[in-house]
């Protein structure tokens, strides 16, 4: 096994050691649980039409996506943080970076292994999550897998954007630094709503700006619009007007996918280039 | 005052090491060239020169905050320096196959707490490239050497520090390095690990591995080092064997008896004398002048029985540098 195996086993074993998995498990069944109860409330017991409820479940199942989306997004930035910054205050990292390996090899290692995490974090998220909604109410998204993938790929982004600002930075100003930096991306997305609403084009421009910077919310209205029945987005496309921050009218632009993509090889090889030039 | 010395600061012979890269011996294990790392306006280390040979136990010896530690990393590595040349087995520091050569302990020794001591081992193991029938028993080696054989399952977060820091000498010792680099090796051990350790670095020296031992613990390195080199302000002040270091006896005791009364007042052989009872002590002494003293007390009827030259101690040497920096 080379180094980067070495090094992403090594992190997957530590985040089973350290009850990281664990954690992120009760996380995740308490929200399925809070996500069943609400919909079989609305499904049920809410008084609404039939014709309501079959508005309401795919706004609500967006809206409780959007959730798992943030904590997902949280749990990204919270074990990217931490995974190098404490373990150069500790010394940890001084011991391994001195045996024959690269250190973008074990930069690349600790990417793998959390990004590891994190899918299978979010698979079973989004598993349970469409599981528990279609027995309680019958719904079930039309693209679920793929919009699993553009939640997957949010976490991803700020997974990787934290793993570079901890290679120079410490655990808590990475960490508070990423979340800041996805609620500010997540914020601007809403202002280029307001913008669309309000007809104001310079609005606009700051959320497609931001989209390119820190393509978290640019997926994440990927994800929105994998999860949209047809019914649900010709009655949204109808009232675009709204403005609204939980509607995607289209898929993200091909050429928008090939810059997340070249976002997300650019940020992974700056941290490696930082780490590998960070003084020990 | 002490006589001639012959360890004052030494010239590192420029431009390159005995042999270093033309094959026809082995280099040195570590060969430096005014090494400087400079940390903004903070200059840690000055323009280091020094020349470890193979297979001996150098002592890297200075004050806290000389640039011992600094040295070290730029050695293994772990920083860049802003000047000079470093060689480490005849490579550039940091070469990374080199590094599979190198056995580090860090000073900071810290490892996975959520894993047992013989799973660090083994993660050393395999970041060394060591086969996989090979890691288990380099491992237990390891643990035994150490003196860890019956904790090798329990984890390193249950450790004490001392216990921590034999298994950061265990994980050096991985892959029979030919240079171990200890950074303050004992700090956290009782009397016992410290004996444990100078005992451990004896039979890598009996090995014909090479010891580089940063320490400012001087009695460790009188014990166990062939050579020392002296920093401060991260500058080396002297090198040379431990002997050389303290420099030629200025002073000897003797052990007289048979002289008659008075005998003193007679003219004195080189030297301040003070008579100690039995004892003389006689200071001031130049190099070659002992024979002198022994030759004048015969010749006064005396008879000497012992003669006993007054060494500095290391630590004298050592404030005395300072002092002179």
């Amino acid at each position: 096994m080379n180094a980067i195996g070495i090094v992403a086993a090594l992190t997957l074993r530590e985040a089973l050691r350290r009850k990281l998995i664990a954690a992120l498990a009760v996380i995740c069944l308490a929200m399925i649980g809070l996500s069943a109860w609400g919909f079989y409330r609305l499904s049920h017991t809410s008084g609404l039409t039939s014709g309501e409820i079959g508005g309401a479940v795919p706004e609500a199942f967006i809206l409780f996506m959007f959730m798992f989306s943030f904590v997902i997004a949280l749990s990204a930035s919270a074990i990217a943080s931490l995974s190098v910054s404490t373990e150069i205050d500790s010394g940890v990292l001084q011991a391994v970076v001195t045996r024959p390996v690269r250190r973008s090899e074990v930069l690349l290692g600790k990417w793998l292994g959390l990004v590891a995490i994190l899918a299978a974090y979010t698979a079973l998220v989004c598993g349970l999550q469409v599981g528990v909604v279609f027995w309680v109410s019958g719904f079930v998204p039309p693209n679920p897998a793929v919009a699993a993938a553009f939640l997957f790929a949010e976490g991803v982004a700020l997974l990787t954007l934290v793993l570079l600002l901890s290679t120079r930075l410490s655990a808590l100003a990475a960490g508070v630094l990423g979340v800041a930096l996805f609620g500010m991306a997540w914020l601007a997305g809403v202002v280029g709503s307001f913008g669309q609403l309000l007809k104001i084009p310079a609005l606009h421009t700051v959320s497609v700006v931001s989209e390119y910077l820190l393509p978290t919310d640019g997926l994440w209205h990927g994800a929105i619009y994998y999860l949209e029945p047809a019914s649900y987005l010709a009655f949204q496309s109808g009232n675009q007007d709204r403005g609204d921050a939980f509607f995607a009218a289209g898929a993200p632009a091909g050429p928008y996918l090939i810059w997340a993509v070249v976002w997300f090889a650019l940020v992974l090889v700056l941290g490696m280039v930082s780490f590998g030039r960070r003084e020990l | 005052m002490l006589p001639a010395r012959s360890a004052e600061p030494q010239a590192v012979p420029r431009p390159a090491p005995p042999d270093a890269g033309r094959g026809t011996g082995p280099s040195p294990a570590v060969h430096t060239i005014e090494l400087r790392k400079q940390y903004r306006r903070t200059v840690a280390l000055a323009g280091l020169s020094m020349t470890v040979r193979r297979g001996e136990v150098f002592g890297f010896l200075g004050p806290n905050g000389a640039g011992k530690t600094t040295a070290v990393k730029l050695l293994l590595g772990l920083a860049r320096p802003t000047g000079g040349e470093a060689l480490v087995l005849g490579a550039p520091a940091g070469d990374r196959e080199t590094r599979r050569r190198i056995g580090y302990l860090p000073e900071l020794f810290r490892y996975q707490s959520w894993l047992t001591a013989r799973e660090v081992l083994g993660l050393h193991g395999r970041l060394l490239g060591l086969p996989r029938a090979r890691r288990r028993a380099a491992a237990d080696d390891a643990l035994a050497t150490v003196g860890l054989a019956g904790r090798g399952d329990d984890k390193v977060g249950t450790f004490s520090k001392g216990m921590q820091q034999r298994l950061g000498l265990g994980a050096a010792l991985l892959g029979e390095p030919a240079l171990v680099v200890l950074d303050e090796p004992t700090s956290a051990l009782d009397p016992v690990g410290r004996h444990q350790v100078r005992a451990i670095i004896r039979e890598l020296r009996g090995r014909g591995t090479t010891v580089f031992l940063n320490t400012h613990l001087l009695q460790e390195a009188e014990q166990v080092c062939d050579r020392v080199s002296v920093i401060s302000q991260g500058r080396s002040l002297a090198t040379g064997t431990l002997a050389e270091l303290r420099g030629q006896a200025s002073s000897v005791r003797l052990r007289v008896t048979g002289l008659p009364d008075g005998w003193w007042r007679a003219p004195q052989a080189p030297g301040r004398w003070t008579a100690e009872g039995e004892w003389l002590l006689v200071r001031d002494l130049a190099a070659g002048q002992v024979p002198d003293v022994v030759a004048a007390l015969v010749a006064r009827g005396g008879r000497v029985e012992a003669v006993v030259p007054q060494q500095q101690s290391l630590e004298a040497r050592f404030l005395e540098l300072l002092g002179e920096q």
